[in-house]
């Protein structure tokens, strides 16, 4: 297995092509889905990102580049489906830090999908709100512990379910 | 399926959400001053206790007894109309898709 795991992660098979066909598809569904729930209620934007599952599966599984190109394409078509150029400024931000902060968390032997899965989150709404400091100035600095909250909540319930998946599911075995 | 170090993810996670909202607190006297700013360029600067309403391009803000308010807003979104009033002195309603900004200071 070790070899072929490898020999996976270096060459971009046929395979591996269509899973991430299938999974940028997923993210997209996912991405209708959750536009369709306001969560407004909460907190002004605030989401579940059920498609962030899918690159943190691709995460556990060490592949950074899968994940990345699954990830980039999701947030370029959803914005393009159902956003606006400033959801996706504050889409990229966060999609492009919390994947590359995940990885190098998933090195860590002591944490698991579900501390990988906060940590994003938590990552992931920071960073949006660091594109929100440019547009709207620094005051918007008021809204870190929404966001952490928030961020952490959504990331430990992506995380559970990534986890539950992780035991059922052979990808890119 | 938990291990050590989501310990400590949550608690570096708890210790963040914990200061900023004791920045909140340390800075949330009331204020007194409102400017409205449109496109980063102030539109409007006044006092609090000056009942008024300003007409924006597409936003009409509120100032009346020491609050101000998102009156409404042409956006999809209406988040900004939706805000609560503010009057704390930091405390901002933001209206992004036509980068309108009310800030207390």
């Amino acid at each position: 297995m070790s070899a072929k795991q490898s020999d996976s992660t270096n060459k971009l098979t046929a395979k591996k092509l269509c899973l991430y066909g299938i999974l940028t598809a997923l993210c997209i569904v996912f991405g209708y889905l959750e536009s369709l729930v306001s969560l407004d209620f909460i907190a002004p934007g605030v989401k579940l990102g059920l498609s962030n599952a899918v690159a943190l599966l691709l995460i556990t599984k060490k592949d950074l580049k899968g994940a990345f190109a699954v990830n980039i394409a999701r947030i370029l078509l959803c914005a393009l489906l159902f956003g606006s150029p400033v959801s996706l400024a504050f889409s990229l931000a966060g999609g492009i830090a919390s994947v590359i902060f995940t990885f190098l968390l998933s090195k860590i032997k002591y944490v698991s999908v579900i501390g990988l899965s906060i940590a994003g989150g938590v990552i992931h709404n920071i960073f949006q709100l660091f594109v929100a400091m440019i547009i709207v100035g620094v005051g918007a600095v008021f809204y870190v512990p929404v966001l952490c909250i928030t961020g952490a909540v959504s990331g430990a319930l992506i995380g559970i379910f990534c986890s539950v998946l992780l035991n059922k599911l052979n990808l890119l075995k | 399926m938990l291990k050590k170090g989501d310990g400590i993810i949550l608690l570096a996670v708890v210790i963040l959400a914990v200061i900023g909202f004791a920045l909140i607190k340390v800075f949330s006297a009331n204020g007194n001053t409102v400017t409205v700013k449109e496109d980063n360029k102030i539109v409007y600067k006044g006092s609090l206790y000056e009942n008024t309403q300003i007409k924006l391009e597409g936003n009409t803000v509120d100032i009346s007894d020491g609050y101000a308010k998102m009156l409404n807003a042409d956006c999809k979104n209406q988040i900004c109309v939706k805000h609560k009033q503010i009057s704390k002195n930091g405390e901002s309603i933001i209206c992004l898709p036509n980068r309108v900004i009310v800030q207390i200071n």
